[in-house]
């Protein structure tokens, strides 16, 4: 009997395909839910904190599937998110080039960005990695903050938005209700297709590099080019981040770009649980709101975000998706009559 | 017999201490070398050089006459040169049939169900390699080096940490699969009994040199050797 790919993996490979159809099943119900949400909330404001809440958590999943493809730590995520937003905001404010054009400039060129910085650095681990990512995000705020010409400086610049994008007139992209919709769809879409990646051939060798770098290249594979594609998806999200927040906004700033939204992006990462694809977006969601109600409680909010990173450290490795996880198994396995 | 692997004026320093110093070791098509020699002799040096892990080394290396001193460790892999590790050197959150998969993609699947057969890990294919005993591991790391079917295998203590048992099974295996596919074997290994059992010829290194080289028997009976490192085993 001959063992193929197939039969190799057949548990997985059964399994896999029983997961597909949750996962567009998932999908599809988030998608309905987001485009029904704006008939549900009757408030501007909460559709307002909602969108802002989603975008953080697209921000989020940029710094999770870094963590999670290729096990690096990134203190520089913020650099991709207002990079994309720079771009789009300052081609489109300039006119220099067409709305989309510029959309897609703010696209492409975060994602190129990454994707050589990725085959510089993608086999520097560690310290060294996340140092090398503040260093390269910290670098690109300074020349945001101290370049007037380009936007203003540090004191940012309004982005006037035109009159349509693709068509699509730009009131919708500064609507609640609409951008809600709009960024929502666009999040789930994105981890839809970070799951399909995940499963595929090309996400389980970024998993195997992750694991074992050296071993994988004793299995015949380069590991810098897979390393670095991740990282050109990373930014990619970051920058679908920036950009949806530069239309909702109409403003782009240099603390777009800072290191302490890096930080915070990766503080709702470890939150929500990096190694789950939907942990982070989870932990986003879950500090967006935790920082609002602590911020009305106390002015030293800082002090119970931080703790609250302490001890999802401490007790949750796995964060609060794997919590979820962990009970959901359980009370399955109660309802079959399993021992837990 | 044509020479599989060849490695001339091999030489790799660590500060002041030279590991390998000037060795030459050339290694027949089909048979099984044994790498023997006391801690510190060179052994793993050697087998690091040779696979492509090791860095600021001299020398030349030559796999079925082509020149791969330069080649990366991957490229080495496609050209049929794997290896097997001292510490267990596998893809531990994986489950063992994706590392098989995944390691099968880039190599083939050429005798892949040999392998996973002969070295028992059909029940394991859905288990993650950190989940299972150490023993499977060991055999696991052994398999991800046998994906592909490669021409010439470098083995560094493939029985490290196993029981006796354990041990002359791997023997016994290795032995099957290697006379089976026609391998090239260089095997480093502590265990006298399984070196004795399966090597057609044997290298003593020593301080970094070469002490002796020849069959199983003369290196039983060379009396440096025995002096040296073999003591009453031999």
């Amino acid at each position: 009997m001959s063992i193929g790919e197939s039969q190799l993996g057949g548990v997985g490979v059964r399994m896999a395909q029983q997961r597909y159809s949750w996962i567009f099943g998932l999908a599809a119900l988030a998608l309905v839910l987001g485009i029904a949400a704006p008939h549900l909330i009757a408030s501007l404001l909460w559709m307002s904190l909602l969108t802002q809440a989603v975008v953080d958590m697209m921000l989020a999943t940029s710094v999770g599937i870094l963590v999670r493809q290729n096990g690096r730590i990134s203190f520089g995520q913020a650099a991709f998110f207002g990079l994309g937003a720079y771009t789009f905001g300052v081609i489109a404010a300039r006119e220099i080039a067409s709305p989309e054009l510029a959309l897609l400039a703010g696209l492409v060129l975060p994602t190129v960005v990454a994707f050589l910085l990725g085959l510089v650095i993608a086999r520097i681990p560690g310290v060294a990695h996340a140092m090398l990512t503040l260093a390269v995000g910290q670098a690109l705020y300074e020349v945001a903050f101290k370049w007037r010409a380009l936007a203003n400086g540090d004191d940012g610049m309004s982005v006037r938005m035109p009159d349509t994008i693709f068509g699509i007139d730009s009131d919708v992209f500064q609507s609640p209700a609409t951008m809600l919709v709009i960024c929502w769809s666009l999040l789930v879409l994105m981890l839809l297709a970070l799951s399909l990646m995940a499963r595929s051939p090309f996400g389980q060798l970024t998993e195997v590099i992750r694991e074992n770098d050296e071993r994988a290249r004793f299995i015949g594979y380069g590991t810098t080019l897979p390393r670095a594609i991740i990282y050109g998806v990373s930014a990619f999200i970051a920058a679908t981040a920036g950009i949806l927040q530069t239309l909702y906004d109409g403003y782009i700033s240099p603390q777009m770009l800072h290191w302490s939204a890096s930080g915070m992006a990766m503080i709702m990462a470890i939150v929500g649980g990096p190694r789950i694809l939907w942990g982070p977006a989870l932990g986003a969601f879950v500090l967006f709101f935790f920082k609002d109600i602590a911020g009305d409680a106390t002015e030293y909010w800082p002090a119970l975000v931080g703790g609250t990173l302490i001890a999802v450290t401490l007790f949750l490795p796995e964060g609060f998706a794997g919590l979820i996880i962990r009970l959901t198994s359980r009370a399955v396995r109660r309802i079959k009559g399993e021992r837990p | 017999m044509t020479t599989a692997l060849e490695g001339r004026n091999l030489s790799r320093a660590f500060g002041g201490f030279r590991a390998l110093d000037d060795v030459d070791i050339a290694v027949e098509s089909g048979e099984i070398r044994g790498l023997i020699g006391p801690n510190g002799a060179g052994k793993s040096t050697l087998i690091d050089v040779l696979s492509g892990r090791a860095e600021n080394w001299s020398g030349q290396i030559r796999l079925n006459g082509e020149d791969i001193t330069r080649l990366k460790v991957q490229d080495r892999r496609h050209r049929g040169l794997a290896r097997s590790f001292q510490r267990t050197n596998i893809f531990p959150a994986i489950a063992i049939g994706t590392q098989l998969t995944v390691a099968s993609r880039a190599l083939g699947e050429t005798g892949l169900s040999d392998v996973v057969e002969a070295l028992t890990l059909g029940h394991l294919l859905d288990r993650r390699a950190d989940e299972v005993s150490y023993g499977d591991q060991r055999r696991l790391d052994l398999a991800l080096a046998l994906v592909g079917r490669p021409q010439v295998l470098l083995l560094d203590e493939p029985a490290a940490g196993l029981t006796v048992e354990e041990s002359l099974k791997l023997a016994e295996i290795l032995r099957d699969l290697v006379r089976r596919w026609g391998l090239t074997v260089l095997i480093v290994e502590h265990d006298m009994e399984v070196i004795f059992s399966i090597c057609d010829r044997i290298t003593v290194l020593h301080l970094g040199k070469i002490l002796a080289e020849g069959d199983p028997g003369e290196i039983r009976r060379h009396p440096s050797v025995v002096s040296a490192y073999l003591g009453s085993q031999a």
